[in-house]
């Protein structure tokens, strides 16, 4: 009885072992069928949003590339805080991705008073799909011609000039610094509005003078002649406003701003699926289909792959970094 | 007229198969809570609004309106039959509904509710399509300042009308602003009141909150009420006696102008226009004596000034983003949660959206109409069906619907401790439409505000200097001023009576 029961003992560990010797094999197992199942992206801003709408249509064509449903899940709230919170906490199995906005998620990591509870190296990023540059726009019969006509009347009056941002250190917010940093004396009096839509109420109202903003939101605008657009804060022209003049143009070269949305996985996915997705979502942004849809939202796309792109992103945090500690300490809150 | 031009192509739009019936599901539901006893349009739209997350903006508020008249139609048919209300808003329609029905009159006490009510609908949603436009357009020109003293006046003006104590107003006031403060600072970005809890970041659910405070809630208090045996009562000859029409006409038609006029006022609420309704037309007649006694004018009118009402009411809503009682409250969520505001821009960006909805109005009515009269029979059978059941039943609906809004077991939670502070609330006295306001309006008054002060530099003489603003606020001082006198009064007239 005693042998057999030791026969059973060992039968039980040889099966153990074999089990452990298949589990230690699994993850490259696993990589070689992943995904075996619907996949979760995550957006962290509300449904019909540029950003939504964008990871909608770049995830109806990985899907078929990665022949699992990747399902677009929208956690708004607090300018993105909800949503990368709930990114940084995800299990990184690979099944999970997030878009994430830049500088706007450096930003909510930065400044303390928002009590982010992840860092900056909570996310990894593999590609990136959109640049979305910035832009000074006015209404239409506003009395600035030029964006060298609107410094000069804040240098004229500084803090009476109201300047509406997108949100407390958005990229528009920063732009705003980085305009004054650039033409000293001039000083704008910051108006916080949580988005586009508001920002256009408040301008067309004439309760607000100037806009600082993406050029995606207002092209429509522009050419319907509601609103002038002054100045594209980017090295190049924007293909949706090609008479708008750059800032390097007019001789801002410090005056460079724009918002950015791309794809991450939380910190410990593995590489190989890391790799596995990044190709997909690459030939997805490559897809023909995608790039007309997207120019169609008029969204301009920036494809930045891997290291690429996770080298932009620890640039920007160390930009945002300063103009952040700037705003923190600006006397004309 | 402009305004008509609109309502036609929303007409067509509401006509649409899938709205229709939208409208009708609608319909059937809010009938079916305002018929149960305790449950209200408050109610209805609370412990409902989950099941219209899959629908699209315009269905979703659409089917979200018809369940709040479907309710206000309901709770006519209880007042009736059992001489219980539905709804606040049918307590008077009891005084005379209940007799007639012992006199064998049911049918056309139900006959005359539903036509008035629906007359009285119609012709409210025919005037909020002629004023919403102009009123819009002049709002549309209100900045920042602007909007804060207007949220800020339809504040005062259910704090100062609600309830029977200005304290209690002003405290519950203060209780749903501190509530609405709860998740991350919407300007700075600094968590306030989580507490570490993550769940807390987004701020409280305002559909969990007002499901507790209304469904759950009542629920409890249901629970406390005695069954009710219906009577067996047949109701034969919906249709009224020639007499009975022309003693109910000038009724409706009276009804129709007090209930759209106080409609437009916030925090009126639903039962003064047809108290107001009843009392005009008791003056009025040659008969007073007989008030009482099972007279139809004294069904007429208040039904259908209580249907006016409840159209109008979506007045300050759709055109100044004002809701002017909870259940308003509660549609204005369904704007939110679909990533609309309602107010003036929505009626200039969403004109398609806005028109669909109000022509729903009429769909609904005519709805409403064709399904009452001959249901009536049907909805007075579920009133057979004992307490424990309804209760239990409506209690698992809250708590799957609490649940699937984001799938999680907080908001459960977050509904269940709002049911019981209900409960409690109901129980000392306490208005909750106050609170309910301050909770869904707190986010967009503390921007309106905060913008306002950035646009001047922290100076707060920006409220003043501004007419528009300046006047709303004067208007808003005014009202509580007044109603300080109103509850006075209210108290001498109290201690003369006792004495």
């Amino acid at each position: 009885m005693k042998t057999r029961h030791n026969t059973g003992t060992q039968a039980i560990i040889v099966i153990l072992t074999t089990l452990l010797a298949l589990g230690a094999g699994a993850p490259g197992a696993a990589a070689a069928d992943f995904p075996s199942k619907p996949l979760q992206l995550m957006v962290a801003f509300p449904a019909g949003g540029g950003t939504d709408v964008a990871a909608r249509i770049v995830a109806a064509i990985a899907e078929k590339q990665l022949g699992q449903p990747i399902v677009v899940v929208n956690r708004g709230g607090a300018g993105g805080q909800v949503g990368w919170t709930d990114m940084s906490r995800a299990r990184p199995d690979g099944y999970y991705l997030g878009f994430i906005n830049l500088p706007a998620l450096n930003t909510v990591i930065l400044d303390p008073e928002r009590k982010a509870t992840f860092k900056a190296d909570a996310f990894v990023p593999i590609i990136n799909q959109v640049l979305d540059p910035g832009v000074v726009w006015v209404k239409a019969d506003s009395p600035h011609k030029t964006f060298k006509d609107l410094l000069e009347a804040a240098k004229r009056a500084p803090n009476k000039l109201s300047a509406a941002t997108t949100g407390i250190l958005s990229d528009d917010h920063l732009a705003i610094l980085m305009a004054e940093e650039a033409f000293p004396g001039a000083i704008f009096r910051i108006v916080h509005l949580d988005g586009g839509a508001s920002q256009m109420t408040a301008i067309l109202g004439g309760h607000i003078d100037v806009a600082f903003d993406n050029v995606g939101g207002i092209v429509r605008r522009v050419k319907s002649g509601e609103v002038r657009a002054l100045v594209v804060m980017d090295t190049q022209r924007s293909r949706f406003l090609p008479d708008v003049p750059t800032t390097p143009e007019l001789g801002f070269k410090t005056v460079i701003s724009n918002s950015t949305r791309g794809i991450a996985v939380p910190k410990g996915t593995p590489a190989a699926e890391i790799k596995k997705l990044t190709e997909a979502f690459k030939k997805a942004m490559d897809d023909p289909d995608h790039v007309k849809k997207m120019e169609e939202q008029g969204l301009a796309l920036k494809i930045m792959v891997g290291e690429e792109y996770a080298k932009y992103y620890r640039e920007l945090h160390a930009k945002a970094a300063k103009y952040t500690e700037w705003a923190r300490t600006r006397p004309h809150k | 007229v402009e305004g008509l031009q609109h309502l036609m192509t929303g007409l067509a739009a509401a006509m649409s198969v899938q709205y229709l019936l939208y409208a009708f599901i609608g319909c059937v539901l809010g009938t079916l809570i305002g018929v149960l006893p305790g449950l209200g349009p408050a109610a209805g739209t609370a412990i409902l609004i989950p099941l219209t997350f899959k629908l699209d903006a315009t269905g979703a508020i659409i089917m979200l309106a018809a369940i709040y008249y479907g309710a206000m139609y309901g709770g006519t048919i209880t007042s009736v039959l059992i001489n219980v209300p539905g709804e606040a808003a049918s307590v008077v329609t009891c005084l005379d509904g209940y007799q007639m029905a012992r006199q064998g009159r049911a049918g056309a006490a139900l006959g005359i509710a539903a036509i008035g009510s629906f007359v009285g609908g119609t012709f409210a949603a025919l005037a909020l399509a002629i004023v919403a436009p102009p009123l819009a357009r002049f709002a549309l020109s209100f900045g920042p300042p602007e909007f804060f003293a207007l949220m800020f006046l339809g504040m005062c003006l259910v704090t100062g009308l609600a309830g029977q104590s200005l304290v209690a107003g002003l405290l519950m006031t203060i209780l749903g602003l501190l509530l609405s403060l709860i998740g991350i600072d919407p300007v700075r970005g600094a968590p306030r009141f989580t507490f570490d809890v993550p769940e807390l970041y987004d701020g409280l659910g305002f559909v969990p909150v007002v499901m507790g405070l209304f469904g759950v809630a009542e629920i409890l208090l249901v629970i406390e009420t005695p069954f009710r045996q219906v009577v067996d009562t047949k109701i034969k000859g919906l249709w009224p006696s020639r007499d009975e029409w022309k003693r109910s006409t000038g009724a409706i038609g009276r009804g129709t102008i007090i209930g759209f006029v106080l409609g437009l006022i916030p925090g009126v609420g639903a039962v003064i226009p047809t108290f107001m309704a009843y009392i005009v037309e008791k003056r009025l007649s040659k008969h007073p004596e007989k008030f009482g006694t099972g007279v139809i004018e004294g069904v007429a009118s208040p039904e259908t000034a209580n249907n006016a009402y409840a159209n109008a009411s979506m007045v300050p809503l759709l055109v100044l983003g004002v809701p002017s009682s909870p259940t308003i409250a509660i549609i204005m969520g369904a704007f939110i949660i679909n990533g609309l505001t309602p107010g003036p821009f929505l009626f200039k960006e969403r004109p398609d959206l806005v028109w669909t909805v109000i022509a729903s109005f009429f769909t609904g009515n005519v709805i409403l109409l064709i399904l009452n009269l001959p249901l009536v029979g049907l909805w007075a059978r579920i009133l057979r069906v004992p307490y424990q059941y309804l209760c239990t039943g409506t209690l698992l609906f809250c708590i799957l619907g609490a649940y699937s809004l984001k799938g999680t077991v907080f908001d459960v939670g977050v509904m269940l401790v709002f049911g019981v502070i209900g409960y409690f609330c109901r129980k000392l006295g306490l208005p909750l439409a106050p609170a309910v306001l301050a909770l869904i309006l707190g986010p967009f008054m503390e921007k309106s505000l905060r913008t306002s002060l950035e646009m001047s530099a922290g100076d707060f003489t920006i409220f003043l200097t501004r007419p528009i603003s300046a006047t709303l606020l004067a208007c808003a001082v005014l009202i509580i001023i007044v109603s300080t006198f109103k509850i006075a009064a209210l108290k001498t007239l109290r201690t003369a009576d006792t004495q």
